[in-house]
This record gives C-alpha cells, structure tokens and sequence, in this order.
C-alpha cells in the first residue's frame, strides 16, 4: 500500500495517545486503535466509498485551519489530531442540530430506538433542545421492496444503504431522490430492488430509516437477548448475531467475521434462520419396551424420563454387540454431535453414514469473494464427512437388518417399514417425522439455535456458535445425549459443556487435532484436514 | 422453691380506681360534645382525595375513543414490579398500537413510573381507591377496563412547581 518507497506504517498522535498504524489507514480507523470511536454516519467499514458526506466524523488536526472529515483523511507521520476539542465538538453538535430540524423525534415508536446512532449522538453532543420554530416536512413511509420499508422522515440521508447496493452488491437499483431536505431514498423509476442481499442495506442504517417488514414493531432493542452464532442455511457458515425475545428468534444480524463473511450475509440466511424452531418437536424420551415392566420388546412407544430412557438404550445396544446395519446423518447437525454418534456407529459396527443435501440456486456478493450462498443447503456437510458420512441422493434407505440409527434427518420419502426389520432402530431428533414411527427409540435433541457447538464450513474452517433458545420440554444437545448413552457402555464421561465434548472430538478426530474451543475463538479456525473435506461436494468452488 | 410475694402498700388514694375512670369518662364526654368530631360516615361520606393521590389506573383516549397508547414498552421497563404486560403490533393504517395491555393492579406499588414516563401521556394512576373485588383474576385491568375508567387522573406534580421546588 505505501507509495514510492514510503514508509509501511505512520506514527501519530490522537488524544495524547501515540499509535502506530499500516501508512494508507484513515483517522477513524486509527482512532479505533486508541479506543476512540469518532461518530460517523457516512462511513461504514464494508463499504468501499467513502463521500464524507454526513461531516459528523470532523476532527481538529494541529496546525490546519479548518476541521478535516477523519473517514477520508490519511494518517500521517507526526499529525496530531483532536477529536474532542471544542471546535469538533460544536461542528457536532450543529451537524446534529441540522438533522433534528426535521426528524419526526418518533424514538417510542421507532424500531432503531436504543440501537439508533442518532439518538446515541444527540446525547454525546448533548443537543437536547430546538431552535428551530418553523413546521417539520413530513414524507411518510414506503415499502422499498417486498420486505423492506423505508420511514424517510428518519433518515440522516448517509447513503449507506445506496452505497451498500451499488459498490458492494454491484446493483444499482437504489438512489437517493430529489435534494437538499426533500431528499429520499427509492428505486430507480422502472426498477425494482430484489437482490439476494439487499437485507444488509437494513443493517447499515445508522438510524430507524430502513427496517424489516417481518420485524417491524416486533421488539425493542433492551428486551431482546443476542447470542453468537453462524448461519445454518449453506455451507458458507457466515457469522451472525441471533436475537431473540421470549425464546423466539426474532431478528438475526450479519456478525463481521473478515475470512468468510465480511460484514455481510445473504437473504435467505437470514429467513432460513427465523424460521428454525418453529413448528412441532419432539419434547420427551420415548422407548419400545412393552410396557412397564421393562423388560420386553414390542409395544407401543412410551414417554420415560431420561435415565430410564438412556438406561434401556444403552442395555440394549450393549446386548446387540457389533451387527453391522445403516445409519441416515442429517448434514445440519453440529460437529460434536456428529463425533458421538460416529464413536457409538464404530461400536455397532456401521460403516456408512448416509447423508443428504437439499439442494437450491446459488447467489454471490461481486465485490466479496468469500461470500456466496451456495447450492448446498445445510451447515455442515464437510463435518458430516469428516466422520465417514457418504452424500447419497433419493429417499433414505431403512430396509437392511442390524442396527439403524438416525441422527435429526426427517427421513423425507421414506416409505411405511422404514426401520421395520431393522434389530434395533434408534431415532436421535429434535423433531418426530411419520418415518420414525418403527423406531425402538426415540431421544429429543436440542437444534442448533438451543445449544453450543461448532459447524465446518466448506472449506474447513471450523466455526462456533452460541446457545441462543431454551430447548423444549426435555430435549437436551445430541452430544450430551450420546455422551450419556456412551459413559453408560463404559466409554468416556457424561459432558454437560460443550468444552468437555469438544475436547474429547478434538483429541480423538484426526481432522480436530490441535484446535481446542477457546482456541477457535469467535471467528473459528481452520480444521487439520481443511484441504481434503470429504463431504462437500463444492469444495474450491 | 416457691417465690416470695412482695406485698406493696399504697395509699388508698393511688389505688383506687375511681380517680382513673372519671379521667376516662371525662375525655369521652369531651369527644361528645366537641364541635370537631372525627369519625366518617362512610360509605355516605367519602374522603376528599388530593389531586396527588395515586390510585388505580386510567387509560387517556383520542377524540374517536382509541386508547392514547403507542405501546412503545417504556412503562412495562420502567415498572419496578414487572406488573404491565404489553404485545405491540401494527394497525390497519400501519400505526404501532397495543394488542394486548394489561395492568396487574394487586401487584402494582403505584408508584406512579409509568405516568411519568410515558411520552404520549396515555396511561395514568388515578385518584380513586374503592376497588374490591371478589377475584384477583378481576384485578388485571385489560386495556378496554383501563380505557372504561372514569375517576380523576392523578396530577404527579404541580403544574405551577413541576420540579418540586
Ligand atoms: S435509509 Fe438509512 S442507510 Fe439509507 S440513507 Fe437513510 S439513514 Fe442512511
Ligand atoms: S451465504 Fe449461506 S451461510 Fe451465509 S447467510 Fe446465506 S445461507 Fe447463510
Ligand atoms: S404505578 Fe409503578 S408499579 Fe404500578 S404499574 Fe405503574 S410503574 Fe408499575
Ligand atoms: S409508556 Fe405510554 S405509550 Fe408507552 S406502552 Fe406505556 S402506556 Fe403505552
Ligand atoms: S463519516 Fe466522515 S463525513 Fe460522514
């Protein structure tokens, strides 16, 4: 980046504090170094155009006559810089005070409200009274799309979101219209915005300007919960943020994550991800023991607290010994659960895992490589390779003898007698599809969204995400589940943490070996195997 | 073994109880026949409330009757006893309004945070205090209840001093 044999960093000095910097780095950002978040409404970090537009962001910089916009103005050597001085603050304030002139102030009703960088700066800059007499200009509301809409009175005109469509997504279907403060934002005359990821236009917006249909009056920021966690809906993995209200999944938010996602994440993600956990689950153990005395077989399926239900499998597992049989993995399941079950199908002798992968059009983002939605639609395909899955097409297949065992795969297509002549039919789910109807067992499993864990993205990379949902009734995460059913044959401990189950995988699976969950950290980390990941079909892609 | 008893002597005069109970009448006929009798005959008296009382609640409505409430959440965040339960949704013209608002007045200290925090003063205490029930059920005040109510809001403060000073 240096020019002509300039030097690769700068030295300067922001707020009495000295900091080093790679030289081409802007003000805001080096400012960022020494804790100093300079307001801004025109940058954004993931956008490349930088119009220092909105002047929020002016700085005081020693021995120049006026104030200089930090987002555009180049670190130097030796420049000393003043965000906080009296001149910066009352550039401010006035910036402020200009945008307040007409904003309808409708904080109580407005979905940004406590999350909104107009009220949080109104505050700083402390311009808490008007001077302005004369009638607001009022402009209403307009659906920009199909799932957006658009409050104009409360836009801070920043042209994020103009910018966001037209640099980064490369469509240029979103303008600002008219001028001066009859601006607004709207499509071009004729077209129309459908873009597979023009949900992050509502992420960029500083304000309450723009906001999901789907989430519109739904919360308030202070009586919503977030958790990390990483988009289910492809094998990209991208980082995102789960918000949640009364265990329901209300909003989910790209989460920056540089090596995949950037700031980013693609539309149907973002639906993929409000829609888990809904619909109907599987709450209670249910076993085939007929009846209560426990000792037979046959009968109808019956509800039983957990250690009766782990203490029949496991009896009767141990009494199949190693017969040999199939197994139907669902490639949504997380890494550790996936592990578990491989340990237990090792013990039972079954060598393949069938797997299968629903399969949809693919989108990119231009200007983000690493950004696609891929064809594949599940999370973690490549992890259900790592541990012998085998992709397989067509409707499962449950007619073989031994043991059959299923882990969260809604067994689509599978006719009646699926599992009917297996010896010992174990459904492990967080749902109860028809098709586990000849199962022997049925244990309800926490999904993803109600656990922690960690998925293997297509290219290996091994990312975790966070418990964001209280499971239902007594379902509780797979790899506890296993873990129990397996410390009851005498293999291993009971795990209650995550840590405890990823540690064991990591020390056991060749592909885990060296990566420990505190290691990984919230941006996850490449797997050993990353260059040979068995079950994605799209790897390099 | 057992206790000595103490016998003490008093002077005839100190023992009597003569003395104590014409005091006692005394007072009650000074009651009788004071001009300042205290007791209220109520329910066919009733208290003159102050306009600051703090009483059960009342919901302020538009000219058409809807309820003032733009159900932003700030009352059920501000109440220190979690009594107000609010489900925010958007009307026919795209307005964010109450679906569900509802008051647990048995649990209310009526303390009077919703009042003073709500931008659009919708929801007020009231100056009122009959409110007997026969069920604690009848004691959550669903916001149609809240609108029906008909006694004085409660003035938190004066409007000639609004800082209390
Ligand atoms: S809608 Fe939001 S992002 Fe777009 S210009 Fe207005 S304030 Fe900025
Ligand atoms: S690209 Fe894939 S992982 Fe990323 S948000 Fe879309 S579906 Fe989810
Ligand atoms: S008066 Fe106080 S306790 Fe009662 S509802 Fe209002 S905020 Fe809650
Ligand atoms: S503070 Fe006022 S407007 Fe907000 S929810 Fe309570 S009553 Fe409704
Ligand atoms: S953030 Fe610098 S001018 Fe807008």
């Amino acid at each position: 980046m240096a020019e002509n044999g300039a030097k690769a960093t700068v030295t300067l000095k922001i707020d009495g504090v000295e900091v080093t910097v790679p030289s081409g780095t802007r003000v805001i950002e080096a400012a960022e170094h020494v804790g100093v978040v300079v307001p801004r409404y025109c940058y954004h970090p993931g956008i490349p155009t930088r119009p220092a537009q909105c002047r929020m962001c002016l700085v005081e910089v020693e021995g120049r006559p006026k104030l200089e916009p930090s987002c555009t103005l180049q670190a130097a050597d030796d420049m000393v810089v003043n965000t906080a001085s009296d001149t910066a603050r009352t550039a401010r304030q006035s910036v402020i005070e200009f945008l307040l002139v007409n904003h309808p102030l409708d904080c109580p009703i407005c979905d940004a409200a406590g999350q909104c960088m107009l009220q949080d700066y109104a505050y700083v800059t402390n311009q808490l009274e008007s001077r302005v007499d004369e009638p607001k200009r009022i402009m209403g509301r307009d659906r920009i799309s199909d799932d957006i809409l658009y409050f104009a009175d409360r836009c801070v005109i920043c042209t994020r979101c103009v910018r966001f469509m037209r640099d980064v997504a490369e469509d240029d279907s979103l303008i600002v219209a008219q001028r001066g403060d009859k601006a607004y934002i709207d499509t071009f005359p004729g077209r129309e915005l459908d873009n597979p990821f023009q949900g992050n236009i509502v992420d960029v917006c500083p304000v309450g300007a723009l906001v999901h249909e789907d989430f519109v009056f739904k919360a308030r920021s202070w009586d919503m919960d977030a958790a990390a966690s990483v988009c289910p809906g492809c094998p990209t993995g991208c980082n995102v943020t789960i918000d949640t209200k009364e265990n329901q999944i209300v909003r989910v938010k790209p989460r920056h994550n540089a090596a995949v996602n950037s700031w980013w994440m693609c539309d149907y993600g973002r639906k993929h991800l409000v829609m888990t956990n809904r619909g109907v689950r599987a709450e209670l153990p249910l076993i085939r023991d007929g009846g209560g005395d426990g000792d037979g077989d046959g009968g109808e399926l019956r509800p039983v607290d957990w250690a009766t239900a782990l203490d029949w499998v496991a009896e009767k597992i141990d009494a199949l010994g190693s017969p040999g049989g199939s197994a139907v993995v669902s490639p949504d399941a997380s890494n550790e659960n996936l592990f578990y079950l491989r340990t237990l199908l090792d013990r039972l002798g079954v060598a393949d895992a069938d797997f299968r992968v629903p399969q949809g059009e693919t989108a990119e983002l231009p200007t983000v490589p690493t950004l696609k939605l891929r064809a594949d639609r599940a999370a973690n395909a490549a992890g259900a390779g790592f541990f012998g899955g085998r992709r397989a097409d067509g409707p499962p297949n449950g007619s073989a003898g031994g043991a059959l065992v299923v882990l969260d795969d809604e067994l689509e297509g599978a006719g009646e007698d699926f599992g009917a002549s297996a010896d010992f039919f174990l459904y492990l789910g967080t749902r109860l599809p028809g098709a586990a109807r000849n199962a022997d067992a049925v244990l309800p499993i926490a999904t993803f969204a109600e656990m922690d864990g960690t998925f293997t993205n297509f290219e290996g990379r091994v990312q975790r995400f966070h418990q964001a949902l209280r499971p239902p009734g007594l379902a509780r995460p797979g790899w506890m589940v296993l873990s129990r059913v397996l410390a009851r044959l005498g293999d291993g401990e009971a795990v209650d943490d995550v840590r405890g189950a990823f540690e064991r995988m990591a020390a056991q699976a060749p592909a885990f070996a060296g990566l420990t969950w505190d290691g990984i950290g919230l941006k996850g980390a490449p797997a050993a195997e990353a260059a040979g990941v068995a079950g994605s079909a799209e790897a390099g892609a | 073994m057992p206790g000595e008893v103490k016998v003490v002597e008093r002077p005839r005069a100190e023992s009597s109880y003569v003395r104590a109970a014409a005091k006692g009448m005394s007072i009650t006929m000074r009651h009788l026949l004071s001009p300042n009798k205290k007791t209220q005959q109520y329910p066919d008296e009733k208290w003159e409330l102050a306009p600051r009382t703090r009483g059960t609640h009342r919901m302020a409505v538009h000219e058409d009757g809807r309820a003032k409430c733009v159900a932003c959440g700030l009352c059920p965040t501000v109440c220190p006893v979690n009594c107000i339960k609010l489900v925010p949704a958007e009307d026919e013209s795209g307005e964010r309004y109450a679906a569900i608002y509802e008051i647990d007045e048995f649990r209310c200290i009526f303390c009077g945070y919703c009042q003073e925090v709500c931008p659009v003063e919708a929801i007020h205490l009231g100056v009122h205090y009959e409110n007997a029930e026969y069920s604690r059920e009848r004691w959550v005040y669903d916001l149609e209840r809240l609108v029906e109510q008909e006694h004085d809001v409660t003035a938190l403060w004066d409007p000639q001093d609004p800082a209390s000073q």
